[in-house]
């Protein structure tokens, strides 16, 4: 019943290594500019807080599907070049999901206490030295636990780029169905994939978050 | 030197210092107290440049904390700051965070920052809690290495905020120990404290501040066995007991 599956698997694979990729630029990104995004959300320079606020806000009440779409089809008509279904399916979980994870940043900086930023100052060290070496990884220890939640999410929604042809996971499972039709083998296939890597990653995210309570370090 | 020119400070309609006028010479050591909310932190906190005021002028060695054009980065660099709550960095252990600041700041190495900070660990009896995360430190301990984090900077100037008020009893004295031999070997200090036997062995002028303003200053012995004001009879008793 899976020979489907046998006979197409390192086709498949292929498309999980794609959906890797994404999965990891758009983290990496997502994360790097949430970070910034979170502070720039607590900053008490107008110039600053309100247009971050205003794309946290945009982003965040529009589908994703709509921002893939938006990057795919839009941008080529302002740049006057077409874009390759991944850099735009990369550029566009980036900016989507940074709105998120930057949202996770800034309740991990309201966790820190005016004074411990005073502190840090009072030694001489600048904001963004501040930024570097205290609020961030303090910031990441706490909310690791929401960071890895959103991580997960993240991976899955990777699916949706199919719908500007990149050839993922999913885009692979319905090629190989075009041509074979056993809808059910090779969705299932997928699902299970997709299953696998987000309950480990939820089972890693309840052992930190376990480990967090237990030590109570930070 | 520090020269504090008649400060004025509101947040809002709020008029939280009021004409603060106080000059602290190299070596002394100043004692303000006063009940809560009198402004106390928010004098210290103007004077390293952490919050703004908006009349009068704050000098630190004739340099003004006012003006646009001074780096306050810089001139903080030479006012250590100790805070009620410790405020150690949580992530780093205490070697960590007293080599923190040097490193990024004085871009000193990482050898040099370290035999500073065994030092000044030695200085507060802290050596072996060196590897320590402040969560395992008692609160005692805590603020012994943040006293220590202050000095790594070899700041001209040391403020406490209330430094004991958040230790139990029987920890208070080993953070004042380290205060008095800090005061003894010549630091110059402006401490926020209730301590009035900190006070009396190591302060050269106590302030009163009551709602932003300063309304007594002189000696321990001024203060303490002839205050002029009825606000200061009235702390003073409910201090002592
Ligand atoms: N950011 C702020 N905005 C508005 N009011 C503030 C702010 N910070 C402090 N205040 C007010 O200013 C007054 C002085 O505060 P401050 O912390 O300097 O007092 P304090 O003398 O240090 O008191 P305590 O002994 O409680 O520490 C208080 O009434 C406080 O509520
Ligand atoms: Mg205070």
């Amino acid at each position: 019943m899976f020979d489907v599956i046998g006979r197409n698997f390192v086709f498949l694979m292929g498309g999980l290594l794609t959906t890797f990729e994404l999965a990891i630029l758009a983290l990496a990104g997502g994360i790097g500019l949430g970070m910034l995004v979170g502070l720039a959300r607590l900053s008490k320079n107008p110039w600053i807080y309100y247009p971050i606020t205003a794309y946290v806000n945009l982003l965040r009440n529009i589908p994703l599907i709509l921002v893939i779409f938006w990057f795919y089809f839009v941008m080529p008509i302002i740049t006057g070049d077409a874009m390759a279904p991944f850099p735009a399916a990369v550029i566009a979980f980036v900016i989507f999901e940074a709105t998120y994870f930057g949202e996770i940043f800034r309740a991990g900086y309201q966790t820190i206490s005016k004074d411990l930023t005073a502190a840090a100052f009072s030694t001489g060290m600048t904001y963004s030295q501040t930024a570097r070496y205290i609020l961030i990884p303090i910031a990441f220890k706490r909310m690791a636990p929401s960071l890895i939640t959103q991580s997960i999410v993240t991976f899955q929604d990777t699916s949706l780029a199919f719908v500007i042809g990149l050839t993922e996971l999913v885009r692979r499972s319905s090629i190989v169905d075009n041509m074979e039709v056993r809808s059910i083998e090779l969705y299932g296939f997928a699902a299970f994939v997709y299953f696998i890597v987000c309950y480990t990653g939820s089972q890693i995210s309840l052992y930190y978050e376990n480990k967090a309570r237990e030590v109570n370090l930070i | 030197m520090i020269e504090i020119n008649k400060i004025n400070k509101w947040y809002g309609d709020f008029h939280v210092l009021q004409d603060v006028d106080e000059v602290i010479e190299h070596g002394q050591t100043v004692v303000i107290c006063g009940p809560s909310g009198s402004g106390k932190s928010t004098l210290l906190r103007c004077i390293n440049g952490l919050e703004p005021f908006q009349k009068g002028e704050i000098l630190v060695d004739k340099t003004s904390v006012k003006d646009p054009k001074t780096d306050l980065y810089k001139l903080r660099e030479k006012i250590g700051m100790v805070f009620q709550r410790f405020e150690l960095y949580p992530h780093m252990t205490a070697m960590e965070n007293i080599t923190l600041a040097p490193r990024k700041v004085r871009k000193w190495s990482k050898e040099r920052a370290q035999d500073k900070a065994m030092e000044l660990l030695k200085r507060v009896g802290m050596v072996d809690k060196a590897d320590a995360y402040p969560a395992n430190l008692s609160g005692g301990q805590q603020q012994r290495i943040a006293i220590a984090r202050s000095l790594a900077m070899e700041p001209a100037y040391m403020m406490f905020d209330e430094p004991t008020s958040a230790l139990d009893p029987e920890m208070i004295k080993e953070v004042l120990d380290v205060m008095v031999e800090l005061a003894k070997a010549g630091m110059t200090m402006l401490c926020v404290t209730h301590e009035m036997g900190f006070a009396k062995e190591v302060a050269d002028e106590i302030i009163f501040m009551d709602k932003g303003k300063i309304v007594e200053r002189g000696t321990y012995d001024d203060f303490f066995n002839n205050p002029q004001t009825d606000r200061a009879k009235l702390f003073l008793s409910q201090i002592l007991d």
